[in-house]
């Protein structure tokens, strides 16, 4: 009960902040837009399908969560910063009623985003003559949830370690390495060598790719990659829980 | 009459560092008992390990008869506490803040609307209960925080020093606020302000480098240092 009550504090800290519409909605928005008329812009023949909605729609779902990873860290971390904490530390709340009230809402917030990016994508698909399938997009949905649960605990993880100032620097990494490393920006099937490597041994090219085929209706190819961004988003979101609540008693000593 | 709180030879340290040393006192139920000591006395540390912010290095700490190290929780529930510092939610507002602490404590919602109305009434906080706690400036912040540590009616209320950064009207109104508690609350206070303590307490304890060096009511510390007034009290023993 606890953490429905912290819940509740969380997402009104979180949906007062006008800096969350921005960069959670305004800005994974204006990339699907822009990159809709960058796709425009090729011409046909060079047979790049990357920013067609259908493939540019995950993606940019993807993308967006990182941007909740953000907050997640900034909130941890700016709670962490203040004594108010401490009041709540003092009071009968336990590390999982914090764990699972930092948790909550930010899934509720990641799935409003998949949601409103997916009705952006509806939307420049009637205009651009793509008509995506319902049962597909609410598929994708699903199989993104790891991923929002994956970046949630990355938030966690670098708030409880780090402080407000210095918790953008180590998230903007992420939020490069994970749309670019997995495959938003770029066509990483495509790519060998080390690199090609490194994409696959990382989460986010899974997540992405998940995502893509699960839009796709390719039910047959999305066990594996939905199974490894699984195992991912599992064993971080327990590293990050079991550091929050170390941090917690390593507080108290 | 009862005790809240019975310490037997409390110690904490900090690696090589004795925050408190081996202190013993108890504060009787219904009290206002003062620490008082210079900056880095262990008076916060003590607060920490009473509130369970801290754990106790070794010694004995009881509450209300309950044991500090094995019945935590329970004692969490009896007790609340206005740190030092202004802890408050910022995007949330007055009335918010006060209604997510009632609730934390276990109070249903109608039974927390209830007693917010109430807090709000007796702080005075009236004018800005619907404005964010980040919009108010920090006497308005303050008395919020402390009114947050009252609302869910605690048997035991820690303030550390509570007071600080308020201006004399709103120290004043605080005072009173405090005085009414008397008898029903238990409160441990931590302040600087003499005349604070002095007003205020039942029992005073001065706290130097760790060690209780005196201890009893306002009239005793004076016979005990031959003093006129407690500043003058508290600086002999200080010293």
């Amino acid at each position: 009960m606890r953490s429905v009550i912290f819940c509740r504090r969380t997402i009104k800290e979180l949906l007062r902040d006008p800096l969350n519409y921005i960069f959670c909605l305004g800005f994974p928005l204006v990339m699907l837009v822009i990159m809709t008329i960058v796709d425009r812009s090729i011409p046909k023949e060079a047979g790049m399908v990357l920013f067609h909605i259908q493939s540019l729609a995950p993606g940019i779902a993807l993308f967006g969560l990182t941007f909740v990873m953000l907050f997640t860290c900034l909130q941890v971390s700016k709670d962490r910063a203040g004594a108010f904490l401490m009041r709540l530390y003092a009071s009968p709340m336990q590390a999982i009623d914090f764990i699972s009230g930092y948790t909550m809402p930010l899934m509720i917030i990641s799935i409003l985003q998949i949601a409103i990016a997916f009705v952006a994508s509806i939307m420049i698909g009637r205009a651009t003559g793509y008509v995506f399938q319902p049962v597909n997009v609410l598929l994708c949905i699903l199989v993104l949830l790891p991923s929002a649960l994956m970046f949630i605990a990355f938030g966690m993880f670098f708030g409880t370690l780090l402080n407000d100032k210095a918790a953008p620097g180590i998230c903007s990494i992420i939020i490069s390495a994970a749309s670019m490393l997995g495959g938003v920006w770029m066509d990483v099937d495509a790519i060998g060598g080390t690199f090609g490597k490194v994409c696959r041994a990382l989460p986010f090219y899974h997540g992405v790719n998940a995502a893509r085929l699960a839009l796709q209706g390719r039910y047959d190819d999305l066990g594996k990659p939905l199974l490894i961004i699984l195992i991912y988003a599992i064993t971080i979101y327990f590293v990050s829980a079991i550091l929050f609540k170390w941090k917690m008693q390593s507080d108290l000593k | 009459m009862a005790q809240a709180i019975v310490i037997k030879n409390l110690r904490k340290e900090y690696g090589s560092k004795v925050a408190v040393k081996d202190i013993s006192l108890r504060v009787e139920e219904g009290k206002i008992f003062s620490l008082l000591g210079v900056n880095g006395a262990g008076k916060t540390t003590t607060i920490r390990v009473l509130t369970g912010l801290s754990r106790p290095t070794d010694g004995e700490v009881r509450i209300f008869d309950k044991d500090l190290k094995s019945e935590l929780q329970e004692i969490k529930k009896l007790c609340n506490l206005s740190p030092q510092e202004t802890a408050i939610a910022p995007n949330l507002t007055v009335k918010e803040n006060l209604e997510f602490i009632a609730e934390i404590y276990g109070f249903s919602r109608s039974k927390a609307i209830e007693k917010v109305r109430q807090i709000i009434e007796d702080f005075s906080l009236q004018e800005v209960e619907d404005n964010k706690a980040k919009t108010l400036s920090g006497g308005w912040q303050r008395r919020l925080s402390i009114a947050m540590a009252l609302v869910t009616e605690p048997k035991l209320l820690f303030l550390d020093e509570p007071t600080l950064g308020l201006d004399v009207l709103a120290r004043r109104e605080l005072w009173r606020s405090i005085e009414k508690l008397k008898g029903r609350v238990t409160i441990v206070l931590t302040t600087h302000y003499m005349e604070e303590a002095e007003s205020l307490s039942d029992s005073i304890a001065v706290m130097v480098k760790g060690e209780i060096k005196a201890q009893g009511s306002v009239e005793e510390l004076k016979l005990q240092t031959g003093k006129d007034n407690l500043e003058d009290a508290f600086i002999a023993i200080a010293e």
